[in-house]
């Protein structure tokens, strides 16, 4: 079951001398079993779009298919709260969202809020703390004594514990240092790959794109600009650049030495791979 | 929030919004004490007819007036209810089974309401026109005199006109921390007591650890910029009165003067 | 002449488990000096300590010429100036104008002044535009240049950038590198940036690299860099022209050390034609 929009839109504040269109006319399909990365400019409407997968927001126009459901602007909220267990969203700043006294307690929130009983709900908080990599001897201390890094990795456990399908995250390395940066990026890819969520990431980290995403979907204006998948996707830095996105430092490599004559294929995608074109070269010639 | 009009500023390029914030508030405050006398229907009219004028001079719409007065309507109901039951002086007015409504009842809940009416109206002509940074200056330099009684009138306005900065960020705090404890299946609308008080404390203690990080980080900016306080500083912003602010000053007070004439001595 | 002079500096926020441990380092005047280091290294501690903002345990802080002591504090908030990270959380005014103006009232700079001044760093980041705009109105990124415009109005002779482009999108950091980067080119300002970002510290005068609370590295980038196994050790992110370089050591291409990727696709393009 793909995960799509029909011709979707959204209006902020509609009525008032406020009134924004954040999506308009937006038609997109979503492959399942895949990590797609969502880019695109800060008001380009990324995070309201997310916002529409577990109906936070409703389409004005338009439908939204998500695992069998098709949420319309007549969607009642109370069938809306089974949809909400199974499509993970995680917020910016997630750590903003604890506020229990332990942190085995505050992980064990979503899952009770679904009707897990307590034993129940502990049992899958203690699993989601170590997909996160938190042992437990974190389970009894207060979430507001951790760390940054150690925070984050709470409140995405607090949503990994529903045991969502589809897990969603609004740029989930802001703020972070590259080695954490790096860790949770390698946490979601472990989660698609060994698990089989599906992940979407709202992101304006390019390097991250290009190393851990399948797909990608560029947003512009409130509407899909391009979609494709992350390998065609930079084997046009011309046409990223075009959008604003600044390649990643791979490609801007390749880029540079063509440009400077020597013969790079497309099918170069890392580093050892260019250092093996680039040795050939620079030895074919002596 | 959005349809929340009493004590709202609106931007508009009027007389009345340009001039002075502290001749406004206290025209203000003289025109409220002069409500406040017994001046009978013909002194409510004047006061009418004035607060009306001001009100078209600074180009707001009574319709706005009227939305600022809605919310008080249930309290005026209620005390007509209370009113008819309790005041049984003047005329009988009308008569079901055993109760009698009775003219003063009508009248004295009718005298609050005009009562109530012209005070929003009142301060209406004073938030509508005014920018809350210049109310907190108008506040502050009001409050200069009481200085010399220790009353920390310079913190008074920075703490409101702090508090004023980051209404709106705090706002926007609130809808994004009550999006992300939906995410995770809570229910504001519904449920058991028990869940009913899980639900809000996942909404307050996000927001009390926020807002102290926020406090933190603001301490900080002010002291780095040289802040403390308690200690000399220029202002940037100085009021200055004009002809027409006395021109409001002297209505106003001629307008109490009226009021305990009409109360007093007529 | 160093205009920061840290010496033996310790600092602990609760006063048990030592958050800074002994630092020293010197940063010379005029040069563009960035800070580096994991997050928990202690790098914003530091910075808060040379603004005075928190109370050294011991070991001293010498600010151009002066050291940090109450009795000097006011004077040294006079030379230094410092934008948080956070843009939302340190504008202080309810218009641009205003929060310029917050840091001069506290100088005691005469109200007939004001105007002139904010005026011109206003224009100094490109804000003049939008001088009576209120917060809500402004970008992260113009956020972060008013705060900018707010310290250099304050005529500092140091400014401390504590990861100020962090929270910003690609367009807004760019648009921050760009404005610190002419702030430097046109004046004698001292520039200390705590950051993440490898193309800003490649492109320094001086890094310090900071783990655990203690001094790690420092140097020029360059000197820095020429051990990237040091550099990965301390969690630190390593530019793309050296992890190429790497790899094409590994296969028998030896290049020298370049920072930037146009140096060594230079090399290599000599390298090529003099085969």
């Amino acid at each position: 079951m793909p995960i799509s929009f029909e011709h979707v839109s959204y209006i902020y504040s509609k009525g008032t001398p406020y009134e924004y269109t954040a999506l308009k006319d937006v038609c997109l399909d979503i492959e399942e079993g895949k990590i797609t990365a969502i880019i695109g400019q800060t008001g380009s409407g990324k995070s309201t779009l997310v916002q529409h997968l577990n109906a936070l927001l409703l389409p004005e126009e338009g439908t939204v298919h998500i695992l069998d459901r098709a949420i319309t602007a007549s969607e009642k909220p109370k069938q809306l709260k089974s949809l909400r267990g199974d499509v993970g969203l995680v917020f910016q700043f997630p750590e903003y969202q604890l506020f229990e006294e332990t942190v085995l307690k505050d992980v064990a929130f979503g899952p009770k809020n679904f009707g897990a009983s307590e034993e129940e709900a502990k049992k899958r908080a203690i699993h989601a703390l170590e997909l996160v990599g938190l042992s437990d001897k974190y389970c009894e201390r207060s979430p507001l004594e951790l760390s940054g890094g150690q925070k984050r990795r709470v409140a995405i456990a607090g949503i990994l514990a529903m045991d969502p399908k589809v897990l969603v995250l609004d740029e989930p390395t802001a703020g972070l240092d590259p080695k954490g940066t790096e860790a949770m990026m390698t946490l979601f890819h472990d989660l698609n790959r060994k698990h089989g969520k599906t992940v979407l990431i709202v992101t304006h980290d390019m390097e991250q794109v290009f190393r851990y995403c399948d797909n990608v979907v560029v947003m512009e204006d409130g509407k899909v600009r391009t979609h494709t998948n992350v390998e065609s996707f930079f084997r046009d830095p011309a046409a990223c650049r075009d959008m604003n996105i600044l390649p990643p430092a791979l490609i801007r490599m390749k880029e540079m030495l063509k440009e400077n004559g020597f013969d790079i294929p497309e099918d170069v995608l890392s580093t050892a791979a260019l250092a093996d074109c680039i040795a050939r070269q620079v030895k074919n010639h002596g | 929030m959005a349809n929340i009009t009493l004590g709202r500023y609106i931007p508009l390029d009027s007389p009345i919004h340009r001039m002075d914030p502290r001749a406004k508030i206290l025209a203000m405050l003289l025109v409220l004490i002069a409500i406040f006398f017994p001046a009978g229907w013909l002194g409510y009219a004047i006061i009418f007819v004035a607060a009306s004028a001001v009100i078209i001079i600074a180009r707001l719409s009574f319709s706005f007036i009227w939305r600022a007065m809605k919310p008080m309507l249930f309290m005026l109901v209620f005390l007509f209810v209370i009113n008819s039951f309790l005041l049984k002086t003047g005329d009988p007015l009308l008569t079901i089974g055993s109760f009698t409504l009775y003219s003063d009842a009508v009248f004295q809940t009718l005298y609050i309401a005009v009562r109530l009416l012209l005070m929003v109206m009142i301060t209406t002509c004073l938030t509508a026109t005014t920018k809350p940074l210049d109310m907190t200056l108008g506040i502050e330099d009001l409050l200069k005199p009481f200085q010399k009684i220790h009353v920390p009138a310079h913190e008074i306005a920075m703490l409101i006109s702090i508090a004023l900065r980051f209404i709106p960020d705090l706002i926007d705090e609130t809808e994004r921390i009550i999006k992300a404890q939906e995410s995770r299946g809570v229910d504001l609308k519904e449920g058991k007591i028990m869940e009913r008080i899980m639900a809000i404390l996942s909404l307050i203690v996000p927001l009390f650890v926020s807002a102290f990080q926020r406090a933190e980080d603001l301490a900080n900016a002010m002291e780095a910029r040289g802040y403390s306080p308690g200690e000399e500083r220029t202002r940037y912003k100085v009021l200055k009165m004009e002809g027409r602010d006395y021109v409001l000053l002297a209505g106003a007070a001629a307008l109490l003067a009226c009021m305990v004439w009409l109360a007093y001595f007529r | 002449m160093s205009i920061v002079e840290v010496k033996n500096l310790t600092f602990s926020y609760d006063g048990t488990k030592t958050n800074i441990d002994d630092v020293s380092f010197a940063v010379e005047e005029g040069t563009y000096t960035t800070i580096v280091g994991h997050n928990g290294s202690g790098k914003s501690t530091v910075a808060k300590l040379m603004a005075g903002l928190l109370e050294k345990k011991s070991g001293s802080i010498m600010i151009d010429g002066m050291e940090l002591n109450l009795e000097n504090l006011s004077k040294i908030r006079n030379r230094i100036g410092i934008v948080f990270q956070n843009p939302d959380n340190q504008f202080i005014g309810s218009t641009v104008r205003d929060d310029i103006a917050f840091g001069l009232e506290n100088h005691c700079v005469p109200q007939t002044e004001m105007d002139g001044i904010i005026e011109a760093n206003a224009e100094r980041v490109h804000m003049t535009k939008y001088l009576d705009h209120e917060p809500s109105r402004l970008s992260g990124g113009q956020k972060q240049r008013v705060a900018i415009a707010g310290v250099l109005a304050m005529k500092p002779k140091i400014l401390i950038f504590d990861e100020a482009t962090s929270m910003l999108d690609p367009s807004g950091k760019d648009e921050i590198k760009r404005v610190i980067k002419n702030i430097h080119k046109e004046s004698s300002l001292t520039i200390i940036s705590i950051t993440h970002d490898i193309d800003e510290v490649a492109d320094s005068d001086y890094v310090i690299a900071l783990e655990k609370g203690k001094v790690a590295m420092t140097g020029t980038p360059h000197e820095v860099f020429s051990s990237v196994e040091e550099v990965r050790k301390i969690q630190l992110d390593v530019p793309f022209s050296l992890k190429l370089r790497e790899e094409l050591a590994k296969r028998g291409v030896h290049t020298e050390q370049h920072i930037t990727m146009e140096g060594l696709v230079k090399e290599l393009c000599r390298s090529r034609s003099n085969m």
